[in-house]
């Protein structure tokens, strides 16, 4: 039994112990005794921290605002981070996962050798189905990628692929829960909202942590993906659309005019000024006022965060904006540098609708739907963020819940498999080029150097300079990570490789 | 157990190491007797600290709460090294290990950490090592509730006692041994059924320890569940109970303080008499405006109405205040503000929160509406509780025709415990583990509500900071195993022909409420019926007169043979009667289930009748279902889990409460709660105990809570954690004094209400000093009152009330919820109106926007306490969002049509029914302007505007800036 299994983390329970106490990240209702300064500290959340916390700290009597940027633990890699999720499930031995052993066993079942599998469809027996496309060697590493990917492709000396990576669940909910929260559970606070909590925004004037969900539907689990859980509303994902309503209720109601809107607003504001002089000691009621005036300028800055118009005819072309089958997820794409530019954290970018990447039938008909929709994107999206020299600092991760089984699903699709599948990273510094950790022969199954959900979690972290140990959060009388409660390793070869 | 260890030490057999033997003589020479010197103290059989017995080689390797504590096959890697090399153990005031004995166990686990014990684990294997895989993977179908081929398999007796092919196996003679066959053969558990059932197959560590016992001749041991037997804990020390909240309160004599005079009752003394010590002093009397909105606010959740600030106001008499606050707890809406409050520490929603279906609660209001009235009714909280955790053991419901209204509210009062987020509907989602979660949120619901102590971290292993080991979360989760048995499950939706077989729904209603639902099915049945016979009264009679037409088209000479023939049985007829009766049957014979095809007028009336059917039969009533939770008896064994893994079960333990808790250690007294029960009376126990009157924390912990709502912050400040790692009590005496003050007066939670609402202490003015910022600055000693924002459902119901569209209709069935394709949610109105939030469907996935956007939290199980945040979407919503604009509308026509002629007195009335007070003059100044303002706006921008609209548009706006206002959003 692996040393660190072997008995309970006593780190989720050391509320009084020195070293939790003591964490750069701080926990502002530590012990659930809240003043009403570490309330106020609450303030300035949600859809923008924005400008409040900048008025905060001219006030001598401000704590620390929940979003302002926090030390990390030890220098960090990347300084954001962009998650491409591939919803629905892709198929890693279709992607990055090439098994000559398919080829072989092609039309066979499984030997008896790989054991019983577990399998949501009940496709255990069925025939083994090789990859659905070639593969070619790519860049200077020859890293293999799947010809449905050209353009990813053509940048494979920035890839890391992970090829054993390991989840808990064969259904799409808990799957994407597990890969957004740590848990299979609805409810647990988000990777982004964790971040959020720990890291603060770069800007003032921006949300931590946005999202841009897939225009064409929502994706299996819903909003809970991005859900703050136990930590403060503050920390949830913001979602942001294209077009002209980007932030729920941003934008006055048709009809009413700017100049009623001024005069509303300034009558509100003098009520409020009334109301804070009679009590001339409260912050709330200042952080309030503040509120109230950032809400007002993000009526005017979050539009122009999604106003892609600025952007050259090239950039246009480089996300694929021109044509129409890639004009969507590249404007998403596109979005999403636009923000980690202007500081925001952690940018969540879905493809795929409810059903995504769910190939349970004709996998080349649906994945190469799926890569053609974002290949180009995906590829774009890196080439700028390198030649702007932010791929240097920024993280990007692709991957979706899970994998996809070897063995056909009604003739020509395939299941569901978390039990070993493919994300890759790239930028941040960390060695591109290269495939590390292995699934079995057929790729059923992580063989070795399995990458279990959480320890993928601890190694992102890591990368943005978090100790996943000292990430906590006080609730319901335990001292809670995104990690725990059992333990979590890093990905070394991620790391230092 | 054995499980893991033997595992392990199976593998290690085929490679032993030349050091074995030296390393098991090494342990007994030296290691042993330095563990049982060192460690025996707690580690012992009896005590077994952490489940762990250090003074035997066999229990050494059977491990502790934590698993296996040694690791022979990476011995550097063992937790008893972990722990000694740490300088955790021996505990600092116990006689430490000299360096030389910690060489002795480290050159002892290096060289393999043997203990010699190793090969004979086989034949240690008892029954207890096996029955834990039975009835995880058996007796779903060979148990409690189905015995397929008349086989139990739950105990050795009716193991052996087989079923219809005999003894399910042979001591000494695994081969021959028919389970093994069977579960060899892969014929059982059968596959196709596992999912169904949510079973996983029998792993082949766990057959192989089946195989090895029943091989080693099936050895078997007195089983003896771990119970508070009366002796001394040795868990539990002395020094341990003496912490303050583990010993009953007592009323301490009330003190005195300097400004006595100031006192209205004996709160105020013991808040004076800590204040003396700060030197600081009670605020001044708040004005009566600050005083009813505070009280409405507080006691109902909404504003109160400016006549009724204006009765208030003029009222002379010297009780005024006391009769204000008597006529509000009487109102019927202050059960909705309490229960509301007691909702977030159920958990309350009306769905099961699991996946994204998040599938509704039919039933769950039932629950809710019980609490309602409970608090409107000042039910004795004593009774409360006992009704919410044992409902179904305090008298017999087990008689459909015979339910008393107590009766009723007995079992709906468990919905308490069928509030957690469950997703066992499903087999796949329901397997053991996911059941366990289920058992885990509601001792975390129950504990965190009721108890007051955190008791989650003794599900894995001892708690840290408090004194409760794991035997302890175990002896609880046996208490509520009666009902709530992993192994014997109820899912939580309706399924199955009769409810309650194996949902958790139970059709139930008082008697007369039954009477009444049995009456309109008959009432329909019988209009049904009587529909039904008139439609075939009038199919004969159409028969009849359409065949005597058709008779009478024939020539008159045969009409008569004819009619003669046909009406003659076939056997009769004569020949020639025959030969008519075949010529002319099709054409004057008619079939009458086919009559509507012939004849047009029938045809309708048979439509109309099948409507009508129909709409009778659309306008049942309902299933009177209860979502409720009962003990069904003969519950499966409770096993300490080691680590929390219901993979790894340790010894079992029977029912009991936490051993802290109850000083003489004397056991838990359980008796079935009535004749002819089927439960067995645990909760009924445990309720008993909980409202003891020398119970430590019961009336503590509720009392806190009241003084939390009413004062912004409980004595202490941690609600669900009286331990050791919670916070102390500001004023223990206080706390103490109200704790019983609370049971002598029969836990009536509005005498609590009174005692704190007619205090001083309440009455105080909230504005904040410089000497309180500078001694006091969180207000912990109260020498003011605090400021405070309107949690999520007063605001909505604020805006409703203010607005005049908020239909105070209570009870039934939630409203409902929509949520719109940008993720908006918002409560579907009911004829331009809207019910309190209370009355709104909590879905866990659904909480409407204003809501959230305000702090409701999602239930996690439960909620214990909220946040307040002040962040950018809030204002968003108040600001743009297309329905508070609606409201803000609403609002200003009433401001109009009631509020007087000028815009003074209109201003005025606006700012009395959004805030309660009287604009004071600057800000009737710059309301003034801003009218001003925008009505020049507006004449500008639309010249047309007649009069009325342009008066519309502004005081909307108005309307609209008062929404947003902090004297609106605040209670002083």
């Amino acid at each position: 039994m692996n040393r660190m299994d072997s008995r309970v983390s006593k780190k989720h329970c050391g509320r009084l112990t020195s070293d939790a106490r003591s964490l750069p990240v701080t926990n502002a209702t530590h012990d659930s005794i809240i003043s009403r300064r570490q309330l106020l500290q609450q303030a300035g959340g949600g859809a923008g921290s924005l400008a409040l916390a900048a008025l905060m700290a001219g006030e001598s009597r401000a704590a620390r605002p929940f979003h302002a940027p926090q030390n990390t633990h030890f220098k960090p890699r990347a300084k954001r981070v962009i998650w491409l999720f591939m919803h629905g499930g892709p198929s890693h031995v279709d992607l990055f996962d090439p098994k000559k052993a398919l080829d072989e066993y092609a039309g066979k079942p499984v030997p008896d050798s790989f054991g019983a599998v577990m399998t949501r469809r009940d496709v255990a027996r069925n025939p083994l189905m090789p990859a659905v496309k070639p593969y070619k060697k790519f860049g200077e590493s020859g890293l293999p990628v799947s010809t449905m990917l050209p353009e990813i492709g053509s940048c494979a000396d920035d890839l890391c692929v992970i090829r054993s990576m390991h989840g808990d669940s064969v259904n799409h909910p808990q799957s994407v829960y597990q890969m957004n929260t740590g848990s299979i559970l609805t409810g647990r606070p988000s990777f982004g909202s964790w971040l959020a909590y720990g890291l603060g925004t770069e800007n003032q004037n921006m949300p931590a942590f946005v999202v841009l969900p897939d225009p064409r539907g929502g994706i299996k689990g819903g909003p809970p993906a991005w859900g703050s859980g136990f930590l403060p509303a503050a920390y949830q994902g913001i979602t942001i659309r294209p077009g002209e309503h980007p932030i729920l209720d941003l934008k006055p109601q048709p009809g009413v005019k700017a100049d009623e809107q001024l005069k509303t607003l300034k009558l509100i504001q003098d009520f409020n000024h009334i109301y804070a002089r009679q009590q001339p000691h409260d912050d709330e009621l200042e952080a309030r006022i503040a509120s109230y005036e950032l809400a007002f300028r993000m009526q005017t800055e979050a539009p122009e965060l999604v106003d892609i118009s600025e952007e050259t005819d090239a950039t246009h072309k480089m996300y694929g904006l021109h044509q129409p089958h890639t004009s969507d997820f590249g404007r998403r794409c596109l979005l999403a540098r636009r923000m980690i530019e202007r500081g925001v954290r952690f940018v969540q970018v879905y493809s795929g609708d409810t059903g995504g990447w769910d190939a349970h039938r004709h996998v080349i008909n649906n994945h190469g739907q799926n890569c053609r929709e974002t290949d180009l994107p995906v590829a774009g999206l890196l080439r700028d963020l390198k030649q702007r020299g932010l791929l240097e600092d920024t993280l990007v991760i692709w991957g979706g819940e899970f994998g996809r089984m070897p063995m056909s699903e009604q003739g020509n699709g395939r299941d569901h498999n978390p039990w070993g599948f493919c994300s890759w990273l790239a930028g941040a510094g960390v060695q591109g080029g290269r495939a590390i950790g292995a699934t079995d022969d057929i790729g059923l199954r992580a063989a070795v150097d399995k990458v279990p959900v959480k320890n993928f979690h601890a190694t992102i972290l890591h990368l943005m300079g978090i100790d996943h140990n000292q990430l906590t959060y006080y609730h319901n009388g335990l001292e809670k990570r995104l990690t725990g409660p059992s333990d979590a390793e890093l990905v070394e070869e991620v790391i230092n490789g | 157990m054995l499980v893991l260890t033997l595992v392990a030490s199976t593998l290690f057999v085929g490679q032993q190491s030349l050091g074995q033997e030296n390393s098991s003589e090494l342990f007994k020479t030296d290691v042993l007797p330095i563990l049982k010197a060192k460690c025996a103290k707690c580690h012992n059989a009896d005590a077994q600290k952490g489940e762990l017995n250090l003074t035997d080689a066999n229990a050494i390797l059977d491990g502790g709460e934590s698993g296996a504590v040694i690791s022979t096959d990476d011995p550097e890697a063992s937790l008893l090294w972990e722990y000694i090399e740490s300088g955790e153990m021996p505990p600092e005031k116990s006689p430490q290990l000299t360096q030389a004995e910690k060489d002795r166990i480290h050159q002892w686990i290096k060289s393999g950490a043997k203990t010699g014990a190793e090969a004979n684990r086989q034949q240690e294997l008892t029954q207890l090592d096996i029955l834990p895989i039975l009835q995880l993977r058996c007796t779903v179908c060979h148990g409690t509730r189905v015995k397929e081929g008349d086989l139990d398999l739950r105990s050795v007796e009716s193991i052996l006692a087989g079923g219809k092919s005999g003894p399910a196996f042979i001591a000494g003679n695994a081969k021959e041994s028919l389970l093994l066959k069977r579960v060899h053969a892969g014929e059982m558990p059968p596959k196709q059924q596992l999912v169904r059932v949510s079973v996983k197959p029998v792993a082949d560590s766990e057959i192989k320890l089946i195989v090895d016992w029943i091989a080693s001749g099936a050895k078997t041991v007195e089983i003896k569940e771990d119970v508070a037997n009366g002796k001394p804990d040795p868990l539990i020390s002395d020094e341990d109970r003496e912490f303050w909240s583990f010993v009953p309160p007592v009323k301490a004599n009330i003190p005195t303080a300097k400004q006595s005079a100031k006192a209205r009752n004996a709160v105020d003394y013991f808040v004076m008499a800590k204040l003396d010590e700060l030197g600081l002093e009670l605020s001044p009397e708040a004005s009566r405006r600050t005083l009813i909105r505070r009280l409405y606010f507080d006691l109902l959740g909404l504003p109160p109405a400016p006549a009724e600030i204006a009765e208030f106001e003029s009222d002379t008499r010297p009780d005024a205040y006391e009769r204000l606050v008597e006529k509000l707890l009487a109102s019927p809406e202050y059960g909705a503000r309490w229960g509301g409050y007691w909702l977030d520490l159920a958990g309350y929603a009306d769905s099961e929160g699991l996946q994204e279906s998040d599938r509704f609660r039919p039933a769950a209001y039932r629950y809710r509406d019980y609490v309602i009235s409970s608090f409107n009714r000042d039910k004795s909280y004593a009774r409360f509780v006992m009704e919410q955790l044992a409902g179904d053991e305090l008298a017999d419901y087990t008689d459909p025709e015979n339910v008393s209204q107590q009766v009723y509210e007995n079992v709906i009062a468990t919905g308490f415990m069928r509030m957690t987020i469950d997703g066992t509907f499903a087999g796949i989602t329901g397997f053991v583990p996911d059941r366990l979660v289920v058992v885990g949120d509601l001792l975390q619901v129950y504990t965190s509500s009721m108890l007051g102590l955190t008791m989650k971290c003794a599900k894995c292993h001892t708690h840290k900071f408090d004194p409760i080991p794991q035997r302890d979360y175990y002896r609880l989760a046996a208490i509520f195993k009666g009902a709530l048995d992993e192994n014997d499950w109820l899912i939580p939706i309706r399924e199955g022909s009769e409810p309650g077989q194996r949902d958790r729904f139970m059709t139930l209603a008082p008697t007369e409420e039954r009477r009444a639902w049995q009456a309109e099915h008959d009432r329909i049945d019988s209009e049904i019926s009587k529909l039904e016979s008139d439609l075939e009264s009038l199919r004969q009679a159409t028969t009849n007169r359409l065949e005597k037409e058709r008779l009478e088209r024939l020539p008159e000479t045969i009409r008569g043979d004819v009619a003669t023939a046909l009406a003659t049985v076939d056997e009769k007829r004569s020949e020639i009667q025959k030969y008519l009766a075949e010529k002319f049957a099709d054409t004057i014979t008619l079939d009458p289930a086919k009559l509507a095809e012939v004849d047009e007028d029938f045809k309708k009336a048979e439509e109309s009748t099948t409507n009508q059917i129909k709409s009778l039969n659309n306008s049942r009533p309902e299933e009177l279902l209860v979502r409720a939770l009962w003990d069904r008896g003969a519950p499966s064994p409770t096993y300490i889990l080691k680590r929390g893994d219901y993979l790894t079960p340790g010894r079992p333990v029977g029912p009991g409460v936490p051993s802290i808790l109850v000083p003489d250690n004397r056991p838990l007294k359980v008796q079935p709660g009535f004749e002819g029960s089927p439960g067995t009376g645990r909760r009924l126990a445990l309720a008993k105990w909980m409202v003891e009157e020398d119970h430590p924390l019961t009336a503590r912990v509720m009392v806190n809570r009241i003084w939390r709502y009413h004062f912004g912050q409980g004595i202490v400040r941690t609600l669900d954690d009286f331990g050791i790692a919670g916070a102390r009590p500001t004023h223990q005496e206080l706390l103490d004094w109200l704790a019983v003050e609370f049971m002598e007066h029969g836990w009536s939670i509005k005498h609590m209400h009174r005692l704190m609402l007619l205090s001083a202490t309440y009455r105080q003015q909230s504005l904040i000093r410089d000497e309180h910022l500078d001694k006091d600055p969180e207000n912990l000693y109260l020498a003011r009152m605090s400021i405070r924002r309107l949690d999520a459902e007063s605001l909505r119901d604020s805006l409703l009330s203010v607005s005049g569209l908020l239909k105070k209709e209570p009870f039934g069935k939630p409203d409902t919820v929509t949520r719109r394709e940008d993720g908006l949610v918002t409560s579907n109105g009911q004829n331009g109106g809207w019910r309190r939030s209370i009355f709104v469907m909590k879905r866990r996935t659904e909480i409407p926007t204003i809501l959230a956007n305000f702090d409701r939290p999602r239930m996690s199980p439960n909620c214990i306490d909220r946040v307040t945040s002040t962040v950018a979407p809030q204002a968003l919503q108040l600001l743009n969002n297309a329905q508070v604009k609606s409201w803000a509308e609403s609002f200003a026509a009433r401001v109009i049509s009631e509020g007087g002629n000028t815009d003074a007195q209109r201003i005025s009335y606006a700012y009395v029914l959004a805030t309660s007070y009287q604009p004071v003059e600057s800000e009737l100044e710059i309301t003034q302007q801003a009218i001003d303002k925008l009505r020049v706006a507006w004449k500008t921008d639309s010249p047309d505007m007649n009069d009325e609209e342009l008066t519309a548009k502004v005081y909307t706006n108005l309307c609209h800036a008062l929404f947003n206002s902090a004297s609106f959003v605040y209670v002083d």
